[in-house]
């Protein structure tokens, strides 16, 4: 059963044909800066209206530039209307009659107020604390309209550069800039701290894991650190279960719900099961089912109640028994294994964190930290896939059991290597002359410990469906799938015994090794990177 | 700089209040027993509409103004526990006119608040409740509805 001991080999082409194509862009704060000028200009310059009024209809369908072209040249005047960007203002006569301000009811000569293209007029100091008050409320002044009782002139970025304080147009600033990232459905921001970078991503193109200019790793599906190769429910699954020990966690558990939109966690304090989210989000949706509300009412039995709710519930959807018994049997002995193993994972790319900084120039010793790094990563992350791997999958587990022992091995290996061994040559005086064949064997170890985990991953991704087929097979021999490790049985192994005749090798007389792939040359009696003798 | 205004827009609104308001209504400012008058608190009342199950009831509200009035608009209250659809159990009216995130605007004044909420209590917007009880029997039970309203009407007769 010769899969027992190394990747399959259908994995193995796959990974010589993998490219590593970046399928997305990093953007610092000047370039989304820029981006979102070009793309106020644009929309300015074709449908030949102001900036401010571009900018308001841009933010309005989300920055898509063609969407605002759809929905403006297919009905320009209900666009118009929608956003309340106003035609052409009515011209007054300024005359120096005198009229009271709508806001504070003092009375002012006309040329001493102002208006918005609606011509309701309000004196400065109450546009002033009308849109200061608004900007300090958070993102929704960038929707603000005129403070007059149903009139929905909006208001743009040109009376807040006039009428705001230099602090409340530099929050306002600020805003536009998040908004333009975060309304974008192609663009999300690097959650590292203190990192102000956002990643452009080519959506549908495959891995989700990106690495920002400030080296944080992180998916940009769920915005959690770089995951693979468990996928991004099973991630919010695990980080729930970590932190539900954690009171606060089980209090937001508890009384709150997710936003069905936007995913900020909502408590409910009283009223109906309409709920609308706060700005800018404004969700509406139904407490029970947290389906869109415009789907309910009457239909779904009124404000107090849900039809689907109740129905979905009856089919167990909402079973809480359910859940229960299912978090007995994941008893609380095989989570701490896997937590265990998991957070040791962390601490250890931690610590490899704080030795990655460049002690020396010398370029593979720091690719082989980086590698130690990812590994220690994607190695932390088989745990969160071991625990989620059902229990009646007896050969898939077996075989991930066998495949994480080796990948833990080959790490550890690399790990002493970079890490023990180095320390020697750190501590040297003066140069060494076996340096050269440590650099090799560093440099081998890095290369195969990154085969070793890309083809991992990728068989766990592929939810190890290798397996299957080979089933039978295992079934047979599964008394010696336990230990494969230290396997007495198999073929191979029987007549290993009376020499080395038996090897994978290739035309070119080199050979790879049957316990970590690495390839050979044809003159080497053992594998040169982990000693087996094949 | 908004505490000006707000105490300025506050004198404004009773200028105009004693020039000129709807009849049966009362909104006057908090006065202390040292007679000292409080701008940012007002005791109203509220007259049911004639013609209607509320009509004989003289409502009490108190209108809380904040330092961000009028940008913000006042919390207007009815005593805990009041009977409508649209009345918190806490008091608190839920109307649109009245919520900080999408209908007030700062133009909005006094009397328009108190003529809105007179205007609700006999046309309540069933698709915002605020309360159990009161959306309930207005949805089902009509006619309980209309008993529970007249009898509330009976707890709060004219002041004079």
């Amino acid at each position: 059963m010769p899969f027992m001991f190394m990747i399959p080999p259908s994995l193995l082409r796959n990974s010589l044909l993998y490219v590593l194509q970046k399928n997305y862009t990093i953007l610092k704060e000047e370039d989304i800066q820029e981006r979102q000028f070009e793309d106020i200009t644009k929309i300015s310059t074709v449908l030949s209206i102001p900036r401010e009024a571009a900018c308001i209809l841009l933010r309005r369908y989300n920055w898509s530039v063609n969407n605002v072209h759809e929905e403006w040249f297919a009905d320009e005047e209900n666009v118009r209307r929608a956003v309340g960007i106003l035609e052409t203002p009515v011209v007054k006569a300024l005359n120096f009659k005198e009229v009271s301000c709508g806001i504070c009811f003092e009375r002012y000569t006309i040329n001493k107020l102002r208006t918005l293209a609606c011509s309701h007029l309000f004196c400065d100091t109450c546009w002033k604390a009308y849109i200061s008050t608004s900007i300090n409320d958070g993102p929704g002044c960038l929707v603000l309209r005129c403070p007059e009782p149903c009139c929905g002139a909006a208001l743009g970025q040109d009376m807040i550069d006039k009428l705001a304080s230099h602090e409340d147009k530099e929050k306002y600033r600020r805003y536009l800039l998040r908004s333009y990232v975060e309304d974008s459905r192609k663009i999300k921001w690097c959650p590292a701290p203190g990192c102000d970078s956002a990643v452009e991503y080519v959506v549908g193109s495959g891995s989700y894991d990106v690495t920002c200019n400030c080296s944080y790793s992180f998916c940009w599906n769920c915005a959690e650190e770089a995951h693979r190769p468990v996928d991004c429910e099973t991630v919010a699954k695990w980080v729930l279960k970590n932190s539900a020990e954690s009171e606060n966690m089980n209090w937001i558990l508890a009384n709150s719900k997710p936003c069905p939109k936007c995913k900020r966690p909502i408590e409910k304090n009283q009223g109906c099961m309409h709920m609308t989210c706060t700005p800018p989000c404004k969700f509406e949706f139904c407490w029970l089912c947290l389906g869109q509300w415009s789907e309910h009412g009457e239909r779904t039995g009124g404000f107090y109640a849900c039809n689907r709710y109740e129905a979905a519930k009856q089919e167990g959807v909402y079973d809480d028994a359910e859940r229960r018994r299912e978090m007995a049997k994941n008893s609380l002995e095989r989570y701490t294994h896997y937590y265990e193993r998991w957070a040791s994972n962390q601490s250890l790319e931690k610590l490899s964190e704080v030795h990655s900084q460049p002690e020396s120039q010398l370029k593979f010793v720091i690719e082989a930290w980086q590698q130690i790094v990812e590994c220690r990563r994607v190695l932390k992350w088989t745990y969160a896939y071991g625990y989620y791997l059902p229990e009646v999958e007896h050969t898939k587990k077996q075989f991930f059991e066998y495949l994480q022992g080796e990948a833990e091995a080959g790490l550890e290996r690399l790990h002493q290597c970079a890490e023990k061994e180095l320390m020697n040559y750190l501590n040297s005086e003066g140069p060494s002359k076996d340096f050269n064949d440590f650099r090799t064997k560093l440099a081998g170890l890095t290369s195969v410990t990154r085969n070793y985990f890309e083809n991992l991953v990728r068989a766990l991704e592929n939810g190890l469906s290798d397996v299957d087929s080979q089933a039978v097979c295992n079934k047979m021999s599964s008394k010696t799938a336990a230990g494969t490790s230290k396997s007495k049985g198999g073929r191979g192994k029987g007549s290993s015994k009376t020499g080395t005749s038996v090897r994978n090798a290739d035309d070119s007389g080199s050979w790879a090794c049957d316990k970590c792939t690495y390839m050979n040359a044809r003159s080497a009696a053992a594998c040169q990177v982990c000693n087996h003798r094949n | 700089m908004s505490g000006g205004i707000t105490l300025g827009r506050l004198t404004e609104e009773r200028k105009a209040w004693r020039k000129n308001h709807p009849h049966g209504f009362v909104a006057r400012p908090e006065t202390s027993s040292d007679g000292t008058v409080n701008l940012m608190v007002w005791h109203c009342l509220i007259p049911g509409k004639a013609n209607t199950d509320w009509e004989g009831g003289f409502y009490p509200l108190t209108m809380h103004f904040s330092e961000d009035y009028p940008s913000k608009p006042p919390k207007c209250k009815f005593p805990p526990n009041f009977f409508h659809p649209n009345i918190y159990p806490s008091g608190t009216v839920c109307l649109s006119i009245l919520s900080e995130d999408s209908g007030w605007r700062p133009a909005i004044s006094v009397k328009q608040v108190l003529i809105g909420i007179q205007d609700l209590l006999d046309q309540p917007n069933p698709s915002d409740p605020a309360q159990t009880d009161g959306y309930h029997l207005f949805m089902q039970q009509p006619e309980e509805y209309r008993s529970r309203v007249r009898q509330q009407a009976k707890q709060y007769p004219s002041p004079v």
